[in-house]
C-alpha cells in the first residue's frame, strides 16, 4: 500500500465524524460505485425473482436479494478502496477484480455471520487485509475496540434509511394518486387489491425495496470503510506517517541542493564573495513602541478624555426603570392550597379567561397607540412648508450652465457670504474645464477622488496642482465645514481653471 | 483531497474549520429528540387527562409547542443544540460559522414540513445524502448547517525531556506533525514508533530508540520547554 497516493485527508476523527467521511467518499465516486453496483446486482435481482416466480413463491426473490447483501457489498468496497489509494475503476474492471478477493469471508457472511451488526467494519478487514485466521481474530479485536457503538449505529441507521426510502416511495405514490382512485382504507386496499393480484404487488414491492437497498447499501459499505480508515489512522498514525514522509523528502531534496551549492561555492569562490559584498545594508528598523506609535498621551489628557466618555449617558449614570410588580404577593400562595379537581379546573379556566381579556385589551391599546402615533402621516398637507434647511446643506442647485467668467461669479458669491455655493461653483467649473482639457466624456457619477486621479493626467503640472487644490478646498468645505481664507480663494481664482483664457 | 470540512477564512486571515455532520448522526439525534418529546407528552397527558375537554386542549397546545417551538427554543438558547444534538455532539451554526439566531432557526424548523415529506423525512434524507455539506432543504434555505461540536480528546502530554533545538528550520505543519507525534506516540506500538521515527533519520541522524527520544526532545523544544 502506498500511503502517499491516498486521496482523503487523514487526521484523527471522532468515529461519528468518520461516518460522514464515508458519505463524502461515496458522493465523490458515485458514478463508479453505482455503475458497478447495478452491473453486478441487477442480473442477480432479476434471476432471484425469476426463480421465485418459477417456484411459485413470489416473495422468495425479495428475501433472496436481501440475504445476498454481503455478496453485493464486495462491489462498492472494491471501487472505493481502489478510489482512495489509486483511482476509481470502471465497472468491468470491478467485476473482473472480484476474483482477486477470497470468497471464504463472503461465504461466512452469507451463512452464520448474516445477522452481524458490524459487517461494514469486518468487510475491509477480511477482504483488504486477507490475513491468516489466527492473526485476523486478534486484529479484529483491536480494530473494533472503542468503535463498537458507532458500528452498530451505522448498521441500524442504514436499516432505518432503507425503510425510510421504501416507505417514502409508497407514501409519495399515495399523495400523488387522485382522490377518487384511492382505496377507502388500508384494510380494504390489502383485501381487495393486493389479495386479488398478489404477485404483481409483491414484485413491485421487491423492486422498490431493491432500489432503496441500492441507494443505501453502498453508503453502508462506504461508511464502514471510512470507519476502518479512521481506526487505522488512529492505531498507526497514518497522518503523521504522511507528514514525516513529506518532511523526509524535503530534507533529502534540501541535502542534495546544499551539496550542489557547496560544489558551486568551492568551484567559484570569487563570485560568491562578490555576491555577499553586494547585499544591501538593511534599513534601521523601529525597535521600540514610541518609535512606532509616537509618544503616549499625557496622563491628564487621558483622564480628561475618560471623564468626557463617562459623562455620556450610555456609560453609567442613573436611570429610572418602571416595571409592574405584584401588589399582593401572598394571594397566589393562598390559591395554591389543595382544591378539588373541578374547582381547580374552574380557577384555571378563570385565569385563562383573564389572560385572554388582557390580551384583547393589550391588542386594542396597541392599535389605538399605533393610530395616535401615525396620525396624519399618510397624507401630508399640501400647503406644508418645506422643513428648515439643515446647516450647510442648503441648496444643491440643479446644474445650470457655467457662467462665462467663472472667477468673477465665484468671487461675487464669496463676497456675498455664500461661501459654500462659491466653492461648489468653483469645483464644478474646474472639473468641467478639466474634462474639456482632457477631452473626457461627461461623467455624472465621478467623485472628488476620480477628479484627483484625472488631474494627475494633466500635462501642465501647475494646472494639475491648481485643480488638486480646488478639489481639496471643496472637500474641506463640503465635508468638514472648513473654509479657506480670502487670500487662499484669490490664489485659487488666479489662472487657468477659473479664468478660462489664462495660459497657466 | 477529500474531506468533510468546510473552511472559512475570516478577514483577519484566521481559518475556521466547520466539520459538517452527515445524515447518520443527525438522524440519530432526531430520534433522541423524538423519544424525549414523546416521553414529555405522555407524562404530561396523564394529569391533563383528568381535566376532560380543557385538559385535552392543553395537551394539544403542549404538542404544538413540542412540535414547532422545541427545536427553535433549544437552538437559540442552548447554543444551537437540541437535547438530541447535544447527546450526539452536534450543533447548528450559520453557514459562516456564527451562532444560529432566531430567524434562521425559525426558517429551518418551519421547513421541516417540507423535509419531512412524505411523513418519514424522505426528502430530508435525500437532501442530506446529496448535499456536500449534508444540509437538508431547511438548512439550505435558512443558510445554516449542522456541525460536529465535540473536539477529539487531545493526545497525552508530551513526555518531558531536555529540549533540543531543531537543526533545520521547519514549516508550521511540519512542526505540528512533530508535536503530534510526541503526543500520540504513547498510543502506538513501540515498533510503529520506531518505524515512524526512522523516517526522519535525515533530520535526527539517529535510528530506533535514540531517534524517538530525539524527536520527543525536539517536540519539547518546539513547545517552549527548557
Amino acid at each position: 500500500m502506498e500511503l502517499e497516493r491516498i486521496s482523503v485527508v487523514l487526521r484523527p476523527r471522532a468515529p461519528r465524524e468518520a461516518l460522514d467521511l464515508g458519505a463524502a467518499l461515496l458522493r465523490a465516486n458515485a458514478a463508479a460505485v453505482w455503475s458497478a453496483w447495478f452491473a453486478f446486482t441487477l442480473p442477480v435481482f432479476v434471476l432471484c425473482n425469476a426463480l421465485g416466480l418459477l417456484l411459485g413463491l413470489p416473495w422468495l426473490g425479495l428475501v433472496l436479494v436481501w440475504w445476498l447483501k454481503p455478496l453485493f457489498d464486495r462491489v462498492p468496497l472494491y471501487v472505493l478502496s481502489r478510489a482512495v489509494f489509486d483511482r476509481a475503476p470502471g465497472w468491468r474492471e470491478t467485476l473482473r477484480g472480484q476474483r482477486q478477493w477470497s470468497w471464504r469471508s463472503t461465504l461466512a457472511g452469507l451463512s452464520w455471520l448474516r445477522i452481524d451488526s458490524s459487517r461494514a467494519l469486518r468487510l475491509p478487514l477480511e477482504l483488504l487485509e486477507g490475513a491468516p485466521r489466527q492473526q485476523r481474530a486478534a486484529r479484529w479485536k483491536v480494530l473494533r475496540r472503542r468503535i463498537t457503538g458507532e458500528t452498530s449505529l451505522l448498521t441500524y441507521g442504514c436499516l432505518q434509511f432503507e425503510l425510510v426510502l421504501f416507505l417514502s416511495f409508497w407514501l409519495f405514490a399515495l399523495l400523488l394518486i387522485p382522490h377518487e382512485w384511492r382505496p377507502e382504507s388500508l384494510a380494504s386496499f390489502f383485501r381487495d387489491d393486493v389479495h386479488v393480484a398478489a404477485t404483481p404487488w409483491i414484485l413491485a414491492g421487491a423492486t422498490v425495496a431493491y432500489l432503496a437497498m441500492s441507494a443505501i447499501e453502498p453508503l453502508y459499505v462506504a461508511c464502514g470503510f471510512a470507519l476502518y480508515l479512521n481506526r487505522r489512522t488512529q492505531l498507526e498514525a497514518w497522518d503523521i506517517d504522511l507528514a514525516f514522509r513529506r518532511l523526509r523528502a524535503r530534507l533529502q531534496g534540501l541535502g542534495k541542493l546544499l551539496g550542489v551549492l557547496l560544489l558551486c561555492a568551492s568551484a567559484l569562490p570569487l563570485s560568491v564573495r562578490a555576491a555577499t559584498a553586494s547585499v544591501d545594508v538593511p534599513k534601521p528598523v523601529a525597535s521600540n513602541l514610541d518609535q512606532v506609535f509616537g509618544p503616549p498621551a499625557g496622563a491628564d489628557r487621558f483622564a480628561a478624555a475618560a471623564a468626557e466618555v463617562y459623562r455620556d449617558p450610555r456609560f453609567g449614570g442613573e436611570r429610572t426603570v418602571r416595571r409592574w410588580s405584584f401588589k399582593y404577593a401572598s394571594e397566589p400562595a393562598a390559591r395554591a392550597q389543595p382544591l378539588a379537581f373541578p374547582l381547580l379546573a374552574r380557577v384555571l379556566a378563570a385565569v385563562f379567561k383573564g389572560l385572554l381579556w388582557l390580551g384583547l385589551i393589550g391588542a386594542v391599546g396597541a392599535l389605538a397607540w399605533f393610530a395616535w402615533r401615525w396620525r396624519g402621516r399618510r397624507v401630508p398637507a399640501a400647503d406644508e412648508t418645506a422643513p428648515a434647511p439643515l446647516h450647510g446643506l442648503a441648496s444643491v442647485e440643479a446644474p445650470s450652465p457655467l457662467p462665462a467668467d467663472l472667477a468673477a461669479a465665484t468671487r461675487a458669491l464669496w463676497q456675498g457670504q455664500r461661501r459654500r455655493e462659491a466653492l461648489a461653483l468653483l469645483y464644478r467649473g474646474s472639473v468641467e474645464r478639466t474634462a474639456q482639457l482632457l477631452q473626457l466624456p461627461p461623467a455624472v457619477g465621478a467623485t472628488e477622488a476620480d477628479w484627483l486621479r484625472q488631474a494627475a493626467a494633466i500635462a501642465d503640472t501647475e494646472r494639475a496642482q491648481r485643480v488638486v487644490a480646488i478639489v481639496r478646498a471643496w472637500q474641506f468645505a463640503a465635508y468638514a465645514g472648513r473654509y479657506p481664507d480670502d487670500a487662499a480663494i484669490e490664489r485659487l481664482l488666479n489662472g487657468w481653471p477659473a479664468q478660462a483664457g489664462a495660459s497657466a | 483531497m477529500l474531506d468533510t470540512v468546510r473552511e472559512i477564512e475570516t478577514p483577519e486571515g484566521v481559518s475556521l474549520r466547520l466539520r459538517a455532520a452527515g445524515a447518520l448522526p443527525r438522524a440519530q439525534a432526531w430520534m433522541v429528540d423524538l423519544l424525549l418529546r414523546l416521553v414529555v407528552l405522555f407524562v404530561a397527558m396523564i394529569p391533563l387527562a383528568l381535566f376532560g375537554k380543557g385538559g385535552n386542549g392543553l395537551a394539544m397546545l403542549l404538542m404544538f409547542a413540542l412540535l414547532w417551538a422545541y427545536s427553535v427554543v433549544c437552538e437559540v438558547w442552548l447554543d444551537g443544540q437540541t437535547l438530541g444534538k447535544r447527546a450526539l455532539g452536534l450543533r447548528v451554526v450559520k453557514a459562516d460559522g456564527t451562532p444560529v439566531t432566531w430567524l434562521p432557526s425559525v426558517v429551518r424548523n418551519l421547513l421541516r414540513a417540507v423535509d419531512a415529506l412524505p411523513g418519514v423525512y424522505g426528502v430530508g434524507l435525500a437532501s442530506t445524502l446529496i448535499d456536500p455539506h449534508a444540509r437538508r432543504l431547511g438548512d439550505i434555505v435558512a443558510g445554516t448547517m449542522v456541525i460536529h461540536a465535540q473536539e477529539l480528546p487531545a493526545g497525552q502530554q508530551v513526555p518531558v525531556l531536555p529540549a533540543l533545538p531543531l537543526p533545520h528550520v521547519l514549516a508550521a505543519d511540519e512542526q505540528a506533525a512533530l508535536v503530534e507525534y510526541a503526543e500520540r506516540a504513547g498510543q502506538l506500538t513501540v515498533q510503529r514508533q520506531e518505524e515512524l521515527a526512522n523516517l526522519l533519520t535525515p533530520l535526527t541522524g539517529q535510528r530506533d530508540t535514540a531517534a524517538i527520544r530525539q524527536l520527543v526532545a525536539h517536540a519539547n523544544w518546539l513547545l517552549g520547554r527548557a
